[in-house]
């Protein structure tokens, strides 16, 4: 699984690079900063504006406080209808509040249409990844996973297995009564519903059903409707190296008199979660400029050692440890914050320039302060500390662990052992380095 | 008080003290900038890399030509609302879900993404399900930019816009990059010269 993981992110990351060569990076990502800085300081009148277009446009807008207020919303919708079938479109906010299992609580088939969904989804596992949640999966576990649901041939082409997968889900688009999504944004000004993606599961499952319900986080919005050219575009470059996704849908609301298909109504409810506490804190708001395209994931060393699951929730990486305080709490987030090594690859190529590792930072401070961290590791941060304000005790702790046979009692050592294995511990020199610099000074 | 009332609530007091800061402007990060090829060149180029087809005609009488030596190897079709009527071909035509090729009118196009724009008073099925799709754009409709082609979009919005820029794809089974997942897996860009279909 980790050699899956670890091709298929520095395949991504290496696609952004080249999608990224081609256009005035900085300058793109300045602007896409300041826009969404613009937005979340100006949130309650974009919010307020928004409402006010969907409604304009014929869409039924929709508020809820907590993921579950958001659940009991789209269950109403649907008991409402007497619905019994529900097409998503792939979502990281319904996989955030955990909507497929509050809506199959309420007596609802749901089925995820997105391929990579779709394929977690028989497995019953989550998203490992932001925008390619099966990406832990090889084409061996597909191919196994298909010959056992539908009878497939064990050696069976990546393309006989979406054909399949095609014609499994073509009857289902045809007869759900709901089509469910998220929201890459929302224009405020037209009321704009817009979604990226790849296969046209969005497309179809925003379309075909008659009624489509749409999750939005309130840190979607966009002021205008041609902002998006330019969020589009910069999503796609970062996310897969493309000039743009291969479907773009904007939404302005349900079919209209003289159109031949489209759903009759078109719900859009907006969710907070948490994030309105997230754009309180003084430093954490940033976050809120995500577009969850996913780049810092496939560059992130830790990502691609250890793949999405060890983060524990539906965003992982970089950007799900520093998301993870801000929207479950810091206590229920550890020890996420420290799953980084600060080396500041997430920083460089993050479209919307979050500071990611000075967040990480921040998180651990805050975790330190509030007493969140391991014991062991409080107590050496706190003899370090008090070592580094007496020179005379650093000195003899210096020279104690120098005359340690390191490599003797590191072969003896849960963990270190192993990694000894094919290592030696370097023996620290005797003497102090003030003494030595001091000898060369003498000696110049 | 409301779940809407308390959310803005909550906005306004987390936003209230920090400094505003004001909109960077519209969009103009082009791709290719310095390109000054015709849009129409830098389209085909970006579409054909995609994965999509193209074909050319000077006019419309020379499209409807191709079309229905094209068509003839369908067994039934599907065609948008808004297509010409002269680019209907004499093929049986069926409900979208069961027709083995679509014809749609893109209301535009777009050179530097590559994206054939398409309107849903055109039909959303027609569009999305057959498994070939015929897309017929007019030369002249084809902006350099995406920002462009919104902002003249945004003065007569339908219900749904969708940009289709390629054949369907996904590369979520071993990250290998198979063709017509859900939506059509050839799709073929027909450009018409001038004078286009009215």
């Amino acid at each position: 699984m980790r050699s899956a993981v670890t091709a298929a992110a520095r395949t991504k990351d290496e696609r952004r690079q080249v999608a990224w060569a081609q256009i005035d990076a900085d300058g793109w990502r300045d602007w896409a900063r300041d826009l969404k800085t613009h937005v979340l300081t100006h949130l309650d009148d974009y919010l307020q504006q928004a409402e006010q277009s969907l409604a304009a446009n014929g869409c039924k807008v929709h508020w809820a406080a907590t993921g579950a207020d958001a659940c009991d919303v789209v269950v109403r919708i649907a008991e409402r209808l007497s619905a019994r079938s529900v097409v998503k479109a792939k979502s990281m906010l319904t996989e955030e509040i955990g909507l497929n299992g509050r809506l199959e609580g309420a007596g609802l088939a749901v089925r995820e249409t997105d391929l990579g969904e779709f394929i977690i989804q028989l497995l019953d596992e989550p998203p490992s990844h932001i925008v390619g949640p099966s990406l832990h999966r090889s084409l061996d576990d597909c191919r196994r996973l298909f010959h056992e649901r539908f009878g497939t041939a064990l050696d069976a082409s990546p393309e006989t297995l979406a054909a399949t997968a095609r014609v499994v889900m073509r009857d289902e688009f045809l007869d759900a009564d709901l089509g469910i999504s998220g929201a890459n944004f929302l224009a405020a000004d037209t009321g704009t519903v817009a979604l990226i993606e790849n296969e046209g599961n969005i497309r179809i499952s925003t379309s075909i059903p008659k009624v489509h319900v749409a999750l939005v986080g309130i840190e979607k919005l966009v002021p205008r409707f041609e902002d998006l050219s330019g969020l589009i575009q910069l999503t796609a470059r970062s996310a897969t190296g493309q000039p743009i996704g291969n479907y773009v849908s904007l939404i302005q609301g349900p079919r209209r008199a003289g159109e031949r298909d489209g759903p009759d109504e078109v719900h859009v409810v907006f969710v907070d979660n948490g994030r309105t506490n997230l754009l309180a804190d003084p430093e954490a708001w940033e976050i809120l400029r995500c577009v969850r395209c996913g780049a810092c994931l496939n560059t992130c060393p830790v990502y691609r050692q250890t793949g999405g699951h060890a983060y524990g929730w539906a965003y992982s990486g970089p950007i799900g440890a520093i998301l993870a305080p801000g929207l479950l709490g810091l206590r229920a987030s550890m020890p996420l914050p420290f799953a980084s090594s600060l080396c500041g690859a997430c920083a460089e190529v993050c479209p919307v320039r979050i500071p990611i590792p000075e967040l990480l930072v921040y998180w651990r401070e805050r975790a330190a302060a509030e007493g969140l961290t391991p014991a062991l590791e409080t107590a050496t941060m706190k003899i370090w500390a008090t070592l580094s304000e007496h020179p005379d005790a650093f000195g003899v702790a210096a020279d104690a662990v120098g005359a340690l046979p390191l490599d003797a009692v590191g072969r003896r050592l849960p963990v270190v052992r192993g990694w000894m294995e094919e290592r030696a511990a370097p023996q620290p020199s005797r003497e102090r380095f003030l003494r030595t610099w001091s000898r060369k000074e003498e000696g110049q | 008080m409301s779940p809407r009332n308390r959310i803005l609530g909550y906005v306004r007091g987390a936003t209230a003290s920090r400094p505003r800061v004001p909109h960077p402007g519209r969009f103009d990060g082009r791709f290719l900038a310095g390109d000054d090829r015709p849009p129409v060149d830098r389209f085909v180029e970006l579409f054909l890399a995609a994965g999509g087809e193209v074909e050319r005609f000077a006019d419309l009488e020379d499209a409807a030509q191709w079309l229905y030596g094209f068509a003839g190897d369908f067994e039934s079709v599907t065609v948008g609302a808004t297509v010409p009527g002269a680019l209907r071909p004499h093929v049986p035509s069926t409900c979208p879900d069961l027709a083995t090729l679509g014809i749609s009118h893109a209301l535009a196009g777009v050179a530097e993404t590559g994206s054939l724009v398409l309107d849903s008073r055109d039909g959303r099925r027609t569009q999305l399900l057959a498994p070939t799709h015929v897309v017929f754009v007019r030369e002249r409709d084809i902006h350099h930019t995406l920002v462009g082609a919104m902002v003249t979009l945004k003065a007569d919005l339908p219900s749904a816009v969708g940009l289709h820029s390629g054949p369907s794809k996904s590369a979520d089974i071993g990250q290998i990059l198979v063709r017509g997942v859900h939506g059509p897996g050839r799709i073929v860009a027909a450009i018409v010269g001038e004078p286009g279909p009215e």
